[in-house]
């Protein structure tokens, strides 16, 4: 049975929930194993067994802080690869994912396609998305391994239980291709929007900060995101980080539930490529309507925690 | 005596020629200083008969400086007592050398009337001073500079009036100070002087002393101004008149066309100080930081960090920093001038909406956006430094030619079910409607769009439209400073015009007009350009559209800056108002016409975060809110918008309206 591996990427101890869609392409493959630059790999077994894991490779070396060194890392997961043989190298295409794909890559010496939207191992193919979305390029991998970066959202998670067992990986790297000189931390320690797979956002009818935690709750049931428009962001009631739009975050959820957006151009250039739109509005007039795929007439304030109720009883 | 007389003449001809000397290197240096530099002026300078025209109109019948009331006055005054004195006072200079000079034995009769006015016309110099005094210390406004050099003016100004008139007082009472002339009743503000200092009681050889103090300040002040003025904001003075003179002639004006595809260029944009042009240095020496246009700025007003008056005095600081190294060709030492050295940080240069208000307001007709528009360019084309919200922007126009990144392919689904032609179905067509982004893709604008359509359908009018061959026009992009885009963008357009060759060109965007009109003809396509305001007006006087009796209500009108300010544009929209409104015309907010203020969108604004400070849209929307009319009309789909949120953001449910959207609604 051939070998596929993903590049996990963790966020507050966790596997960050777009790699799922990732494991389940790369499973289409052969077995799974996971590659962590992370040396707790035991705390994330469990659940990368749920979804099919068959190995989980912990890469160290001696110290040096893989996942702050993106050149360092490059080298080890390179190293990682090919002594495990996989045929491929799949991660997801986010800032992390496309900077040390693409670094691993060059070390490879391997054919590399970011940001793809589908994936055949038979074929050795991949399909990109260009064009906002009206061509469809399928590119042809020509070598193996082969790297590849999924855009987010772009294969549904299979949950398959499996058994794993933990690799660990030791690769000696000279230690001298730069230095830390500092970290700083983001403004938020909230998962990040461009990422999420649901995102729930308020608009100026939201009237206040505090009434933002009515969006919260609904948003921890369903595993989302909130985010808020330039209004509600202008009004004081969301900080800037939160903010969807064109002068915002661009955004590509699964499911996006705008309540309270009237859908200025504004904002609905930063999230017209949601594959699902909800509205929530009290005027059956509002433009959002006629963007979105579902639209509920109703006040937010009645709508959204009532929602939250059914989800909560649905467990 | 005789000796005195002597000794008088050599220290005066001594420091004449110093202070003239020195007076003389300063200005040629300046002057070499405007023909070092690098930068091209491709402006021609033509229609010299009208430019003696403005130079009577603006320079000596300061009528420029008036349209702010009392300053103009105070200046006016000032101004003509000022240059009253002089005739006078260079007698005076070379009596001090030769003391037998005399030009009223000569001339006596005109000189006695010169001397009458002159006398009159100095002490209202005092009266100008004691309101720029008042000014200072209890007026204090904000966009005056509270500085040394403003003040040491005053003073020197103050102290050669008051001499002056001591000196004629003199002339009066003295035999000395007459040299020989009788004074008598010519001097009427002097005579004043007489009497209340009591001259007439001194002794003789006190009234020769009286006379040689004043004498000495008089010309003592006159040539320390004279050292002065060339390295302080006087510089005004001397290049006021020029800069005038050379000012552009029409209101209308494109951004200057960057030679992009020049492989010999090694930068583009305006990035360092050597790289100004001499008109652009000549604007500089200019300015006296009146600070009119700082008063203008809706940047400024809104609390951002821009003056266009602090650019100005940072640039001309910078320029004299540097002054050395441009005449002694060490131009490689210069650095880049955004950043600590000048003050003119990034922030201050995308604060600006290019609403071009205090272009318009500068009493001396300083261009403050050649300086503005060019530094953005450096910043994005040899920086890629620009707000990060605008990198979507420019990935979007640069794909689908629209800001927002919709399919260029569905820009005209706007109108699919109103059967418009295109110009391929129909290339005769009488005009060629030029829809624009915000017409085509904008929910907003596309209601102002079926309303213009619907009324160019009830008119009759023979129209086609590009269809999605269309393109975005490249206003954002350039006023961005993606010049490279831009000009993309704009030659995308120009083969399609040229193709079609449209009779005439209709808009109903300010931004798509002005484009058009001012910056594609020197992309090679020329065509005539009519927006929707004029069109419509046209429309209704030839009876082709006839609005209802019934009234609108009360309607403001609020001036889009690229129809208005950039194209002088102002009646045709008040008109159409009027005309649809049984008669009644708009109701005007504060700040309207040249002097409108801005919705906040231009210049690229409309796709960048607005921080810090205040929204300009907000503001202009209380502004809307106080006239309290029922509906505040606007003939921009960009004001539109703006507009729409400041008021929302201030909960009011005032209307904004089109101009095509009210009177699609009377027909």
């Amino acid at each position: 049975m051939t070998k596929t591996g993903v590049l996990i990427e963790t966020a507050d101890n966790a596997v960050k929930n777009t790699l799922w869609g990732v494991i389940a392409a790369a499973a289409k493959g052969g077995d799974v194993a996971a590659f962590l630059l992370d040396e707790k790999a035991d705390s994330y077994k469990e659940s990368l067994e749920s979804y099919g894991v068959k190995e989980v490779v912990s890469i160290s070396s001696h110290g040096v802080e893989l996942a702050k060194r993106p050149e360092a890392a490059a080298k080890a997961l390179a190293d990682g690869v090919k002594t495990l043989g996989v045929t491929a190298l799949l991660g997801v295409s986010s800032p992390v994912g496309n900077d040390l794909l693409s670094r691993t890559a060059v070390e490879l010496n391997a054919p590399l396609a970011l940001d793809c939207v589908d994936l055949d191992f038979a074929d050795k193919t991949v399909k990109k998305s260009n064009f906002s979305g009206k061509a469809i390029a399928t590119l042809e991998m020509t070598a193996e391994p082969f790297v590849c970066g999924i855009r987010p959202n772009s294969f549904e998670p299979e949950k398959q239980p499996a058994v794993c067992s933990i690799i660990d990986h030791t690769v000696a790297i000279e230690n001298r291709d730069g230095v830390i000189i500092k970290s700083v931390e983001a403004a938020t320690g909230k998962k990040d929007l461009t990422e999420a797979n649901v995102i729930i956002t308020g608009g100026r009818p939201m009237a206040s900060a505090e009434n933002f935690q009515i969006l919260e709750e609904c948003a921890q049931c369903l595993d989302a995101v909130v985010g808020a428009s330039r209004a509600a962001v202008d009004a004081g009631y969301a900080p800037h980080s939160m903010q969807v739009g064109q002068t915002g975050k661009i955004v590509s959820p699964g499911l996006y539930i705008g309540c309270g957006l009237s859908g200025s151009v504004q904002h609905f250039a930063g999230m017209k490529t949601s594959r699902v739109i909800v509205a929530i509005n009290t005027d059956k007039d509002a433009p959002i309507f006629t963007k979105s795929d579902y639209g509920i007439i109703g006040d937010l304030f009645e709508v959204v925690p009532a929602l939250t109720r059914e989800l909560k009883k649905q467990g | 005596m005789g000796s005195y007389l002597i000794v008088k003449s050599l220290i005066m001809a001594g420091l004449l020629i110093s202070s003239f000397y020195l007076f003389w290197t300063k200005v040629k240096k300046l002057f070499h200083l405007m023909k070092a530099v690098d930068g091209v002026n491709s402006a021609i300078i033509d229609r010299i008969p009208e430019r003696i025209g403005v130079l009577f109109k603006d320079v000596l019948g300061q009528t420029n400086v008036r349209r702010k009331k009392m300053p103009g006055w105070a200046h006016t005054l000032i101004f003509f007592g000022f240059l009253a004195v002089q005739p006078h006072s260079l007698e005076l200079m070379i009596r001090g050398v030769f003391p037998g000079f005399s030009v009223g034995h000569l001339f006596p009769g005109l000189y006695n009337v010169y001397l009458f006015i002159a006398d009159i016309l100095a002490f209202l110099v005092l009266a100008g001073l004691a309101y720029a005094i008042y000014r200072r210390l209890l007026e204090k406004p904000k966009y005056l500079t509270m500085g040394k050099d403003a003040n040491l003016i005053i003073l020197f100004t103050g102290v050669i009036i008051i001499s002056f008139h001591l000196i004629n007082a003199c002339q009066l009472v003295s035999d000395y100070a007459a040299h020989g002339y009788n004074y008598k009743g010519v001097f009427p503000v002097s005579t004043l002087a007489v009497s209340v200092l009591g001259l007439n009681t001194l002794s003789s050889v006190s009234k020769t002393i009286f006379f040689e103090v004043v004498y000495w300040i008089h010309m003592l002040t006159i040539m320390g101004f004279l050292i002065y003025i060339p390295g302080s904001k006087h510089l005004h003075l001397l290049a006021a008149a020029p800069n005038v003179f050379l000012k552009p002639l029409a209101r209308e004006k494109a951004i200057k066309k960057t030679d992009i595809e020049d492989e010999d260029a090694e930068s583009f944009g305006l990035g360092k100080i050597n790289e100004l042009n001499w008109y652009n240095v000549l604007n500089l020496y200019a300015c006296t930081e009146c600070g009119r246009c700082q008063e203008q700025c809706p940047a400024d007003f809104s609390g951002k960090p821009l003056s266009p008056k602090a650019i100005v005095h940072d640039l001309k600081i910078e320029l004299f920093r540097c002054s050395r190294m441009i005449l002694d060709n060490k131009k490689d030492e210069i650095e880049p001038f955004v950043g600590e050295t000048t003050g003119i940080t990034s922030d201050i240069l995308w604060s600006c909406t290019t609403c071009r208000a205090c272009e318009d307001i500068c009493p001396v007709n300083i261009q403050h956006l050649d300086f503005i528009l060019e530094a953005r360019k450096y910043q994005v084309l040899m920086k890629a430094s620009f707000p990060e919200e605008m990198q979507e922007t420019f990935t979007n126009l640069e794909n689908q030619g629209n800001p927002w990144g919709f399919a260029s392919d569905t820009r005209a689904d706007w109108c699919r079910d109103l059967d418009i032609p295109t110009m391929e179905e129909k290339p005769d067509a009488d005009i060629l409607w030029f829809v624009g982004s915000a017409q085509s893709f904008d929910d907003r604008g596309i209601k102002i769009a079926r309303s213009l359509a619907s009324l160019l359908k009830k008119a009759g009018v023979s129209f086609a439209i590009l269809g999605a061959r269309e393109w975005g026009i490249g206003d954002t992009a350039r006023r961005a400073g993606n010049e490279y885009l831009a000009q993309m963008m704009i030659m995308t357009n120009v083969e399609l015009l040229n193709e079609y060759k449209p009779k005439k060109i209709l808009t109903a965007c300010p931004h798509t007009y002005n484009m058009l009109k001012n910056e594609y003809p020197g992309f090679g396509a020329d065509y005539p350009v009519i927006h929707h305001s004029e069109f419509l007006l046209d429309l209704v006087n030839q009876g082709k559209l006839v609005p209802k009796k019934a009234g609108l209500g009360t309607i403001t009108f609020h001036d889009s800056c690229y129809l208005g300010r950039w194209n002088g544009i102002f009646d045709a929209p008040r008109q159409l108002i009027t005309k649809m409104n049984r008669g009644e015309k708009p109701v005007e907010m504060p700040r309207s016409r040249d002097k409108g203020f801005c919705c906040g969108a231009g210049g690229g604004r409309m796709f960048m975060e607005e921080t810090p400070g205040t929204y300009i849209n907000v503001e202009r929307a209380r502004e809307v809110i106080a006239t309290d009319a029922e509906c505040v009309a606007v003939a921009c789909p960009f004001c539109s918008t703006m507009l729409q949120d400041g008021l929302k953001e201030c909960d009011s449910n005032i209307k904004v309206l089109d101009l095509a959207e009210l009177l699609d609604q009377q027909v």
